[in-house]
C-alpha cells in the first residue's frame, strides 16, 4: 500500500508570530484556571459540605443534651418521689392509714409535688397512682376524668411492664384530669415497696410539649432546615410538619434514620433538593435528626459564584493583554517582514524603521546595511554593463571607420589609376584581410598572431596612404605567440599615433609597435616619434569622453582601458608616456591568457 | 491575522459572561429572597379559634418550605364582615403576589377580590366558595364528602336501618347544606329513613329543644347528625335527659373541647373532622403554583370520623387537639 506523504502539517496553521504567541498565551491561561478552578471549586463545595456537616451535628447535639436534660429532670424527679417516705407509705399496700390520716399525708405529697411545679415552668404535672387505688396530684382538688381509665393509658401500663424503669411516652393528649387536654411527654415508673420487690402504684411526671416544639422551633438550619424526633421504632415523636405526613402529603425518609448511629450523616438528593440529615441518638431511645438544604447555606453559592465571577474577569483580561502584548512583540517584525517584501519587488530606496535596540532592532539594522550594500553593487553592475556596450559599440564603429574606408578606397582608385597594379592587389588584399578580422565577432579575445596580422594589414594599407611620411616597425617577440589578446586591441593606438602624432609633422615619422612577455603579462608597447602632448593634452586624453567624436575616428583612451580593466581586471590596463616633441609611447599590459 | 481574531471574540466573550454573571449576581438575590409574596386572609385570627390557627400553621409550613414570606391576616370575629373587608382591601394595596382567603360570605369581599383579580393578583379561596365569578381556584374541605361519611357511619350504627334526624344551623349556609345533601345521599331521603332537617340557627338551647320536641314526635327516631358544635351540644342534652343516648346514635361535625368531651362520654358515637393544618398547607401550596405560572385545579379535603376508641390514636390526637404555637 502507498500513501502519498506530504509534509506533516500542523494542525492549526498559524500566520504570525503574534498568532502563535497569543494562541500559546491564551491556552496556558485558561487551562491553568479552569485546573485551578476547578479544584478550588471541588475543594470549597467539600469543605461547605463538611463544614454545615459539622456545624448541624454540632446543632443537633446541642439539641440532644437540651432534651436530654429535660428528660434527665423528670427521672431526678421521680427518684425523689421514689425516695420520698410519705409516698412510698402513702401507697403502700400493706400501711393502714385511716381516712382522717389520709389527709394529711395527701396534703404533704401533694405540696412535694406542687414545689417542685413551681420551680419547673416544664413540667406539666406530677402524679402518684397507689395500686391500692389512691392517687396524689400536685393539684389539692383533682378530679380524674371519669371517662378515661387510668390502667388503660399506655404510659401506666408500660411502667407496670418495665418493672421499676422509668418509661419515656411519645407526645400525646394527656385526657387523665377532667376537663385538661394537654399536649405533654410521659415519664412513668413502677414505684416498689421498701422491701424493693413488691410493686405499689405509678408515678407520672408530664412534660409540656411545648419545651420541646420550642426547642425544635427555634433550632435553625437555614430557610428551609427543621428538626424532627422518631422514637425507637421509627414513630415520629415531632416533625414540624407531622399532619402532612399522616395525610400522605409528604414524607420522610424515616428508614434511613432508624438504621443510621447516633453521628450519623447521610445526604438525600430528589426533587426537593439536596439536604444533609444528621442523626444522633438521647439515652432513651429517641433520635433526633436535623435536616439542612443544601441550598440554604448562605454564603456558599454566592462565594462560589463571586471566585468564579473574578476567574472569568481574570481570564478574560489576561486574553486580551496577551493580544496587546503579542501585537506589542510581532509589529516590528511585521513592518521589517514590510519592508522586505519592498525590496523584494526591487525597491533598494527603502529603510525599516529602528524602534529599540533589542534584537529586532538590530536585525533592522543589518538589514538596512544590507540593503545599502546591494544598492551600491547594484549600482556599480548597471555602469559597468553600461560602459562595456558603449565600448563595444565604439569598437564597432572603430573596426568599420567610414573615412578610414573611404580614404583608403580613394588611394585604391588612385593606385588604379596610375597603374599600380601591385599595390592596389596589395592593398585591396590587405583591406580584405583586415575587414575579415574585424567582421569575426564571435570571439572577443582572438590568438596574439591574428592581432598581429590584424595589425599589419592596418599599417601596410596606411603605409601606402601616407607613403614615406610613415614608416613602421614590428617586433613581436615569439614568446607571446601562444597567448591570446583581446581584438583590435592595438588598432586604435595605432590609429592615433598616425593621426595626431605622425601626419601633423612635416617630417616622416616612425611607429613602433611591440610586443614581448613579462614575468606575469604580456605587454604591447605602441611608440610614435610624433608631436607628443602636453600634461594638459595628456591629462585630457584620460578623462571620460562622453560624447566622442567618430568623426575624428577616435576612440576614447579611456574606453580602451576600461576594456581591458573590464575583461582581464584592474590591475591590467594602459600607461602612456609623453613628451612633446619627442613623441608618445602608449604601453598595453593584459595577463597570459593562453588558448 | 484569524486566530488573534479568534481570541479577541474569545476575550468579548468571556467579558460578556463576566457581565452577565455580574448582572445575574445582582439581580438573583433581589429576586429570590423576598421572591413570592403570599398574603393569607383568614375569617378569623383570633387565637383562640383552634381551627383558624391551624390552618395558619399549614400555611406557614408550606411558605417555609417553599421559602416564600407570608403574610397571615384576619378579624377576631368570625362573622365581622367589615372588618375582612378592610384588610382584604389593605392587602390588595400592599400588592403581594398571591392572595389566599377564607372569605365571609359578603357582597364587599367579592367585589375586593374582583379588584384583586383586576390587579393581577393571583387569588386562591379556602374553606368557603367566594361569589367572585368566575370562580377561583379552591381548596376546601369536602363538605358533601364528610356528611356522606357521617350517613354511613350513621347507618352502621343502626345496623343499616336508620331513621335520621338533621340539626343544621340556617337553611342558606351553604356548608350545612352540603353536608346534608351528603348524608343523604348514604341515607337516603326516603321517609322512612329521613325524620327531617331542623334548624337551630346555632344556639345550643333550640337545638336542645327541637331534638327534644322530635324524639316526642318520632319515637322510632335511632339517629341525630349535629352538623355543628351547637347542635350536638343541645342535642346531646336533649337525648341525655331522655335517656335515649344508647338507642339513639349521635353524630358530630367539627371538633371542640366539649364535642370531645360528649364523645369521651359516649354522649357521641363519632364526630366527622376537618383537616384545617392541611387546608391551610394546600391553600397556601396553591397560590405558589399559581405564582409559578403552573395550572391549579381546586381542590378537595377530606375529613376523617373519630370514634372514642381511635380518638388518642397519634394522628387522630393531632386532629382533635390542635397543638397550637401561643
Amino acid at each position: 500500500m502507498y500513501f502519498a506523504r506530504g509534509p506533516l502539517r500542523p494542525l492549526f496553521p498559524l500566520k504570525s508570530i503574534q498568532s502563535s504567541i497569543s494562541v500559546a498565551f491564551s491556552c496556558l491561561i485558561l487551562v491553568t484556571i479552569a485546573v485551578t478552578s476547578l479544584i478550588q471549586f471541588r475543594l470549597s463545595v467539600d469543605a461547605v459540605e463538611k463544614n454545615s456537616r459539622g456545624y448541624i451535628e454540632e446543632v443537633i447535639k446541642q439539641v440532644n443534651t437540651n432534651i436530654q436534660s429535660y428528660v434527665d429532670n423528670m427521672e431526678n424527679i421521680s427518684l425523689l418521689a421514689m425516695t420520698n417516705k410519705d409516698v412510698k407509705y402513702y401507697i403502700s399496700n400493706n400501711s393502714f392509714i385511716s381516712e382522717e390520716e389520709r389527709r394529711p399525708y395527701e396534703k404533704r405529697i401533694s405540696d412535694l409535688f406542687q414545689s417542685i411545679l413551681y420551680t419547673r415552668k416544664d413540667i406539666a404535672s406530677i402524679m402518684v397512682f397507689g395500686y391500692n387505688g389512691r392517687f396524689v396530684s400536685d393539684r389539692r382538688i383533682t378530679s380524674l376524668n371519669p371517662n378515661a381509665k387510668v390502667e388503660e393509658q399506655p404510659w401506666y401500663r408500660n411502667a407496670k411492664n418495665e418493672g421499676g424503669k422509668s418509661v419515656i411516652s411519645a407526645p400525646h393528649v394527656q385526657n387523665i384530669i377532667q376537663n385538661e387536654y394537654r399536649w405533654v411527654v410521659s415519664l412513668s415508673r413502677e414505684l416498689k415497696n421498701t422491701d424493693g420487690i413488691t410493686a405499689d402504684g405509678v408515678f407520672l411526671v408530664d412534660l409540656n410539649l411545648s419545651v420541646i416544639n420550642d426547642l425544635a422551633r427555634q433550632i435553625n438550619l437555614g430557610k428551609k432546615g427543621y428538626v424532627f424526633i422518631v422514637d425507637e421504632s421509627g414513630n415520629i415523636v415531632y416533625h414540624p410538619q407531622q399532619q402532612l405526613i399522616y395525610s400522605s402529603l409528604r414524607t420522610e425518609h424515616i428508614a434511613e434514620v432508624t438504621t443510621a448511629g447516633s453521628g450519623d450523616s447521610f445526604t438525600v438528593d430528589d426533587d426537593e433538593g439536596r439536604r444533609f440529615y444528621t442523626v444522633q441518638d438521647t439515652n432513651f431511645g429517641w433520635k433526633i435528626v436535623g435536616v439542612a438544604y443544601a441550598g440554604d447555606l448562605i454564603g456558599y453559592k454566592s462565594t462560589l459564584r463571586n471566585s468564579i465571577l473574578i476567574t472569568v474577569c481574570g481570564v478574560a483580561v489576561s486574553l486580551l493583554v496577551s493580544v496587546f502584548l503579542s501585537h506589542r512583540l510581532s509589529r516590528p517584525i511585521r513592518n521589517l517582514q514590510k519592508t522586505m517584501r519592498m525590496v523584494e519587488k526591487g525597491n533598494f530606496d527603502v529603510k525599516t524603521e529602528i524602534g529599540q535596540m533589542n534584537e529586532i532592532g538590530q536585525l533592522g539594522r543589518t538589514f538596512n546595511m544590507m540593503v545599502g550594500q546591494i544598492k551600491n553593487l547594484m549600482q556599480e553592475i548597471i555602469e559597468t554593463q553600461e560602459n562595456k556596450r558603449k565600448g563595444e559599440l565604439q569598437l564597432l564603429q572603430a573596426q568599420i571607420n567610414p573615412h578610414f574606408l573611404y580614404n583608403t578606397l580613394d588611394s585604391i582608385v588612385w593606385m588604379a589609376e596610375q597603374q599600380k597594379h601591385e599595390e592596389v592587389v596589395l592593398m585591396t588584399s590587405a583591406l580584405a584581410k583586415l575587414f575579415r578580422a574585424s567582421i569575426t565577432k564571435d570571439q572577443e579575445i582572438v590568438p596574439i598572431r591574428v592581432e598581429i596580422e590584424h595589425i599589419a594589414n592596418y599599417l601596410l594599407i596606411q603605409k601606402m596612404r601616407y607613403a614615406d611620411k610613415l614608416n613602421y616597425e614590428l617586433a613581436f617577440s615569439d614568446e607571446i605567440l601562444p597567448y591570446r589578446t583581446l581584438k583590435i586591441l592595438l588598432q586604435p593606438f595605432v590609429e592615433n599615433a598616425i593621426y595626431h602624432g605622425i601626419r601633423n609633422k612635416p617630417e616622416p615619422g616612425t611607429v613602433t609597435i611591440r610586443g614581448y612577455a613579462t614575468a606575469d603579462a604580456v605587454v604591447f608597447e605602441v611608440e610614435d616619434d610624433g608631436l607628443g602632448m602636453t600634461e594638459v593634452q595628456l591629462a585630457r586624453i584620460w578623462e571620460r569622453q562622453v560624447n566622442p567624436d567618430p568623426g575624428k575616428g577616435g576612440i576614447g583612451i579611456h574606453n580602451v582601458n576600461e576594456r581591458i580593466r573590464l575583461f582581464f581586471g584592474p590591475e591590467y590596463g594602459i600607461r602612456i608616456r609623453s613628451e612633446l616633441a619627442e613623441g608618445t609611447c602608449v604601453s598595453i599590459t593584459i595577463p597570459k591568457v593562453l588558448d | 491575522m484569524r486566530i488573534q481574531r479568534f481570541t479577541l471574540a474569545l476575550a468579548l466573550l468571556l467579558l460578556a459572561a463576566a457581565v452577565y454573571a455580574v448582572f445575574d449576581f445582582k439581580l438573583y438575590p433581589a429576586s429570590s429572597a423576598p421572591e413570592k409574596t403570599v398574603t393569607l386572609l383568614l375569617k378569623s385570627k383570633n387565637i383562640r379559634t383552634d381551627y383558624w390557627q391551624t390552618v395558619s400553621a399549614g400555611a406557614e409550613a408550606a411558605a417555609k418550605e417553599a421559602g416564600a414570606s407570608l403574610d397571615i391576616e384576619g378579624p377576631l370575629q368570625e362573622t365581622d364582615a367589615d372588618a375582612q373587608a378592610e384588610l382584604l382591601e389593605a392587602a390588595i394595596d400592599r400588592e403581594p403576589q398571591a392572595i389566599v382567603i377564607a372569605p365571609i360570605d359578603d357582597d364587599r369581599i367579592a367585589q375586593s377580590l374582583q379588584r384583586a383579580r383586576d390587579a393581577g393578583i393571583k387569588l386562591v379561596v379556602i374553606d368557603t366558595p367566594s361569589k367572585l365569578k368566575p370562580a377561583p381556584v379552591s381548596v376546601s374541605n369536602n363538605h358533601q364528602e364528610a356528611g356522606r361519611q357521617a350517613g354511613l357511619a350513621a347507618a352502621r350504627a343502626t345496623k343499616g336501618n336508620p331513621y335520621v334526624a338533621i340539626v343544621s344551623d340556617f337553611p342558606d349556609s351553604v356548608v350545612s347544606a352540603e353536608r346534608e345533601k351528603g348524608i343523604l345521599e348514604a341515607v337516603s331521603s326516603d321517609p322512612a329513613h329521613n325524620a327531617g332537617t331542623y334548624y337551630a340557627e346555632d344556639a345550643e338551647e333550640k337545638a336542645y329543644a327541637l331534638v327534644k320536641r322530635v324524639l316526642a314526635r318520632k319515637p322510632g327516631l335511632n339517629a341525630v347528625l349535629a352538623l355543628n358544635e351547637p347542635a350536638a351540644l343541645g342535642a346531646a342534652k336533649a337525648l341525655k335527659e331522655a335517656e335515649v343516648t344508647n338507642r339513639v346514635t349521635l353524630i358530630g361535625f367539627d371538633s371542640s373541647i366539649y364535642q370531645i368531651k360528649l364523645l369521651e362520654d359516649g354522649s357521641l358515637k363519632a364526630i366527622v373532622v376537618q383537616k384545617p393544618f392541611n387546608l391551610g398547607y394546600l391553600g397556601v401550596k396553591s397560590a405558589l403554583r399559581l405564582i409559578d405560572g403552573q395550572k391549579v385545579k381546586s381542590t378537595y379535603i377530606d375529613s376523617l370520623i373519630v370514634t372514642k376508641d381511635n380518638m388518642y390514636t397519634p394522628e387522630n390526637q393531632k386532629l382533635l387537639f390542635p397543638f397550637n404555637q401561643k
